[in-house]
């Protein structure tokens, strides 16, 4: 059994085999905006599906106007009242002061396992993040964190779920329970998607491969991933497109109509990302669905 | 679960709003979040920096390499002239990333023409009041008032609706407007009917409805982005040159290396050695390849509008001519889009619409002259072709008919059908058209003779095998039934404003089943001709139709598109089909398309290239978009063809038709193959530019041919020649060879070998003895050192210069064919062979005779007589090249007679 924080850990591997628990305690963080109130009710369902408790929390900061106060409070009742008719056990905090430091309180003194919070447009705009809310919850939070950006409200419960991955996945187990249970709670189909770089040689230039071809590269730690859906009985498909990261998974998206991308968090540091481009960035400017970035916590 | 499928309530309360709208403070906060309603432009690297990019790829710093150390050479050693060089050496770059930049651009404009289609000003409702904003400003969850003529802002879901018709155009290519209502419901977001998506028309009617997606989350942004995104890659030609450029440029970096170690450890100055290794390297880099594959191609594109294909970007002349799949529309581009009626099936029996005698009030001509919306202006027939075609059918069968329409049932996709209530006289009439599948079950009776009687197994059997015969004889068959006294009664004389809704369930029942007409769309003539070309060249051609499958497959065949027993794929199949049985039916031979929609095409260019297929795609509407960035080459109508799909195209066919496709096909492989004339041209003359460098290094003589004089004939004497080998006719057969294998390279290894080692080394025999013929003549004797501003050594260089040029004029006529006698071709066959010859020669004699040109190449005025010496080894050249041919085309015959 494997151990990491003070925190309950969602699973535990008997002979290398993992076994999931679920999440115990969902927490969704919800403010003035309509698409903090669109990703909670992700966070609800997940909720539902795991048979946790949903916690509504709401943290006023001391310069926020009246008006706004209003609207998030309202929007903690409706999704209460949601909860409440999904016979999900929820709870409402709301509290004044600094979002991060409270949130990061609450989850330590409810042992929250996961924590769901919106992204908004202008952390978007900034580059990285940096500075932003979402980066800092993301960043400071001792469990783990989906971060949702809202971009279409038409689409209320996702038919189609998007997952791109890339070739060696850190926290696979995590990652693949959270896509299991987020298609069982939609009763979602899952596409597994992965694109690899194009093969290139120098003299030669860039190699052509069929997909039948590119799947016999398929790393282990996708394998591992799809393995993981097939045993959950997810309905799902595996697709290839060579390219540029970003690129192919809007496009894959936009082309498809998929309802919801769910992916990791970057995990390069802002060198990289300033030599190599970051394709999350990338993907949270331009998807067409939304978009739930999880970053993991619980080790595999 | 998505918002069609909610009621208006559950809808409101998703999007947090209400009736009454948004408040403003709401709004201002979504608008803050949600971004402007607006189409963006996916972030590209800027066209300054495209440019740029042409300055630093492995050819390009080679050369830059080059320069610095030709101007270091010459910071150190000045009065060697090498500074000069080092400008050279840097206009060769500039050329060539110009020559190149020109080639890849390719002006983005597809979304210009996409935001045209968005409106400026809509009618929305917020804090209970009507007002007018800016349609960039609305945000999800504002309600919108919708109404005749409206531009639709945003995807929306309407919440009430007032006979709402809407012209999805646009978005479906479908050209009938269709009846929105605001019910829920269950399935798909994108054919629900209580949906009206950003950039349609409303064409009738009104409605009010509530914004779930704006800008770039819209269906319209779906096709902005993908448009926009979408990219078929490097063109074939591209790739090759970039593979080429890589392996000369190493080739000439290694030979340089080897050269320079080799004068090194045989004891030469260092400044000689470097002087040599430069001049190598800029030897054998053909300078002038860049430069004349772009001109090749511009003229290639020239002359393809003279055949109707007008070309958008360069390389795409060269793609047509490896495309391995066409997939093509059937309306207009195979066929006419003519529509006439040529059969009818009634009283049991099928006859000729010339045949047909009309009786006594004849409800089957009734029924195709009212229940139908196209109109007589001007005396010409407007409105959708198949409508036109029933009225013309209809009118000049009976004529006219004082009639007055009551209601209307638009035609609509998913019923299939259309209906309308007419009076005649003083009776009142239903009149029903449509697909047989949705017209037939709706009857209870038929009439045969003149007489209605009930409607049995029997005659439901003889109708369906009637209507499947029509279909096989590759028609679009259309079902006609009516009804007497059904139907809201109509006041008065004048048109009707607003007539009330018929209720489809109870007007469209109970009916008499009249007959079936057969309706054709020609085949364009010169299309059979073309599909032949195509089998013969080993293209795949794919037809994607809106057409049911059998008038499809009849169709095909009529044109001879199939011959066996092709795979057909329905619309409603393929929705449900993954990836991978997609794959396998694309696979088959021969395969057909029917029932589709334009959305359908990018999945099945995809998987073509995914499979290693180079596609062509035929498009026309604004959806076909995205399928056209993404094929290697996207194929737009110019006639019928919308704004978005010609600037998203590669190549627009100005009349539409099919077989212009293929000429330009043709064109492309004549391309192809003209290109690897003029490289194998080019190339050749590489070898006596480099051959006096290693005898320079080898034999210690004064150097033959200096650096400038090498770029004299790479990037002057060399071009028009070689551009006049782009402009070669095709080679008979050319179209009746497959298409070039993914793994044929432009520059192989036979066209290195002609060139390395056989008209190179011919060419470099005739500059060395040049040169040797004039020194010796002049009394130079082996081993003496001779400067580089003695008269007598410029005349030797001068010669030796003349002496390629002499010999390249002998290799631009073998080169105009690869294993046929130039004598089989007509030696004169070439006009502009001459001219580049005659521009050649005049260039060279500037060089020669003129002060200027004897100033910037260092060359001196050389006696008449000593071209006469020169000129037999162009003979020299041109027939051993024809003997080499004799030879490959026996070894050939002996093979294949094996």
């Amino acid at each position: 059994m494997c151990h990491t924080a003070d925190y309950p850990l969602p699973w535990h591997l008997f002979g290398g085999i993992l076994c999931i628990t679920m999440y115990k305690k969902i927490l969704a963080a919800v403010n003035e905006h309509l698409n903090s109130e669109v990703a909670a009710r992700y966070a609800l369902h997940l909720a539902k599906e795991h048979n946790a408790k949903f916690y509504i929390c709401f943290v006023a900061e001391k310069c926020m106007s009246q008006h706004n106060c209003r609207s998030a409070e309202d929007a903690v009742k409706r999704l209460f009242n949601e909860a409440k008719d999904l016979n999900v056990h929820a709870e409402s905090i709301a509290e004044m002061g600094d979002p991060v430091a409270d949130i990061r309180k609450i989850v330590q003194h409810e042992n929250i396992s996961i924590v769901f919070a919106a992204t908004r447009r202008e952390d978007v705009r900034r580059r990285f993040y940096s500075g932003t809310i979402a980066r800092s919850l993301s960043l400071k939070l001792p469990c783990s964190v989906a971060l949702v950006r809202v971009v279409h409200s038409g689409r209320v419960h996702p038919g189609k779920i998007l997952i791109p991955l890339k070739a060696r996945i850190d926290h696979v187990s995590e990652r693949a329970s959270f896509v299991a249970h987020m298609a069982h709670a939609f009763g979602s189909k899952v596409i597994v998607f992965h694109a690899p770089k194009p093969l290139t040689k120098f003299f030669h230039g860039e190699m052509h491969l069929t997909p039948p071809e590119w799947e016999k590269r398929t790393s282990q730690d996708i394998a591992q991933f799809i393995e993981y859906l097939k045993r959950h009985d997810v309905l799902h498909e595996g697709m290839l497109l060579p390219g540029r990261t970003a690129r192919n998974i809007t496009i894959e998206a936009f082309a498809k109509r998929h309802d919801l991308i769910i992916m990791g968090a970057s995990e390069r540091n802002l060198l990289t990302s300033l030599l190599k481009g970051n394709p999350v960035e990338e993907v949270l400017r331009n998807t067409p669905c939304d978009l739930i970035i999880l970053k993991p916590r619980h080790e595999d | 679960m998505r918002i069609n499928s909610l009621a208006k309530e559950e809808a409101l309360r998703q999007l947090v709003s209400a009736e009454e709208g948004l408040s403003e403070a709401e709004a201002a906060k979504r608008l803050a979040e949600n971004g402007f309603n607006e189409i963006r432009e996916v972030h590209r690297t800027h066209l300054s920096l495209r440019f740029l990019s042409q300055f630093t790829h492995f050819l390009a710093i080679l050369l830059w390499i080059g320069a610095g150390l030709a101007f270091l050479s010459d910071y150190l050693h000045p009065g060697e002239g090498m500074a000069m060089l080092g400008f050279a050496i840097v206009g060769v770059i500039l050329i060539n990333a110009v020559f190149t930049f020109i080639q890849e651009y390719r002006a983005e404009k597809a979304l210009e023409a996409l935001k045209k289609l968005l409106p400026f000003q809509v009618r929305i409702m917020r804090e209970g009041k009507e007002k007018q904003i800016h349609s960039r400003e609305i945000v999800p969850g504002d309600i919108v008032f919708l109404s005749e003529g409206d531009r639709i802002p945003a995807d929306i879901r309407l919440l009430e609706s007032s006979l709402l018709k809407v012209n999805n155009a646009s978005l479906t290519g479908e050209s009938e407007a269709r009846l929105r209502d605001h019910d829920p419901f269950q399935g798909e977001l994108i054919e629900s009917p209580n949906i009206v998506f950003a950039g349609t028309t409303v064409t009738s009617g009104s409605g009010k409805g509530l914004v779930f997606a704006t800008g770039m989350s819209t269906e319209f942004g779906r096709i902005a982005h993908l448009t926009s995104a979408v990219e078929s890659g490097l063109s074939p030609l591209q790739k090759e040159i970039v593979k080429a450029t890589r392996v000369v440029a190493t080739i000439a970096a290694l030979v340089g290396i080897f050269f320079f170690a080799l004068g090194f450890a045989i004891g030469r100055d260092f400044w000689d050695n470097f002087i040599f290794a430069i001049g190598i390297t800029v030897a054998l880099i053909p300078e002038g390849m860049l430069p004349t594959v772009t001109l090749a191609l511009a003229m290639a594109s020239q002359r393809m509008a003279k055949r109707m294909a007008l070309i958008k970007n360069l390389s795409s002349v060269e793609t047509l001519g490896c495309v391995t799949v066409i997939c093509t529309d059937k309306t207009g581009t195979l066929t006419q889009n003519r529509m006439a009626a040529s059969k009818i099936w009634t009283d049991n029996r099928t006859i000729e619409t010339k045949d047909y005698q009309p009786q006594n009030a004849d409800m089957l001509m009734y029924a195709a002259l009212l229940c139908n919306n196209a109109r007589i202006v001007d005396n010409a027939y407007k409105g959708d072709p198949t409508e036109t075609a029933l009225l013309r059918l209809a009118r000049e069968t009976i004529g006219n008919v004082a009639a007055k329409r009551i209601s209307e049932i638009p035609f609509d996709s998913d019923r299939k059908r259309m209906s309308t209530v007419n009076r005649i006289g003083d009776r009142q009439y239903v009149f029903s058209k449509g697909a047989m599948e949705n017209i037939l079950p709706a009857c209870s009776r038929f009439l045969l003779d003149g007489a209605v009687q009930e409607m049995d197994d029997a005659f439901r059997e003889k109708a369906i095998a009637a209507y499947h015969q029509l279909m096989d004889m590759g028609l679009r068959v259309l079902a006609f039934a009516y009804k007497e006294g059904s139907g809201q009664k109509a006041e008065g004389e004048g048109p009707i404003p607003h007539p009330p809704v018929p209720n489809p369930r109870s007007l469209e029942s109970d009916l008499v089943f009249l007959g079936l007409i057969g309706l054709e769309d020609p085949p364009r003539p010169e299309v059979p001709d073309a599909l032949t070309k195509c089998h013969g060249a080993g293209i795949r051609v794919i037809m994607i139709t809106g057409d049911g499958s059998r008038t499809a497959v009849a169709i095909a065949r009529e044109i001879g598109l199939v011959r066996g027993e092709p795979v057909v794929v329905e619309g409603a199949d393929f929705g449900k089909m993954d990836d991978r049985e997609l794959r396998e039916k694309l696979s088959a031979k021969e395969i057909i398309f029917a029932r589709m929609t334009p959305k359908h095409k990018m999945r099945v260019v995809t998987i073509l290239k995914e499979e290693g297929e180079r596609v062509a795609v035929t498009g026309d509407g604004v959806n076909d978009a995205p399928a056209l960035k993404k094929a290697d080459i996207g194929i737009s109508m110019g006639i019928s063809g919308t704004d978005v799909a010609k600037e998203a195209s590669d190549m627009v066919l100005l009349d539409d038709n099919f077989a212009t496709i293929v000429n330009a096909v043709e064109e492309g492989r004549t391309v192809y193959e003209n290109i690897r004339k003029f490289i194998t041209y080019i190339f050749a003359s590489n070898i006596p530019e480099a051959v006096p460098y290693i005898a320079y290094i080898l034999l210690k003589i004064p150097l033959p041919l200096t650096i400038m004089q090498i770029l004299a004939v790479d990037l002057g004497t060399d071009m028009l020649p070689a551009l006049a080998l782009g402009t070669e006719k095709p080679t008979p057969g050319i179209m009746k060879q497959p298409p070039r294998p993914r793994t044929e390279h432009m520059i192989d290894l036979a066209l290195i070998r002609r060139a390395y080692i056989f008209l190179g080394p011919i060419e470099a025999i005739a500059c060395m003895f040049g040169f040797f013929f004039v020194l010796s003549a002049g009394g130079w004797t082996w081993g003496t050192v001779i400067s580089p501003d003695n008269t007598l050594y410029m005349q030797a260089t001068t010669v030796c210069l003349t002496a390629i040029i002499i010999t390249q004029i002998g290799n631009v006529f073998a080169c105009r064919t690869s294993r046929e006698s130039v004598f089989s071709i007509g030696f004169f066959t070439n006009r502009l062979i001459f001219f580049g010859i005659a521009f050649e020669l005049a260039l060279q004699f500037f060089i020669v005779y003129h002060p200027w040109g004897n100033k910037i190449f260092t060359t001196h005025p050389i006696a008449m007589s000593i071209w006469l010496v020169l000129i037999p080894f162009a003979f020299l050249l041109f027939f051993a090249e024809e003997a080499r041919k004799a030879v490959v085309r026996r070894s050939q015959s002996a093979r294949s007679t094996l």
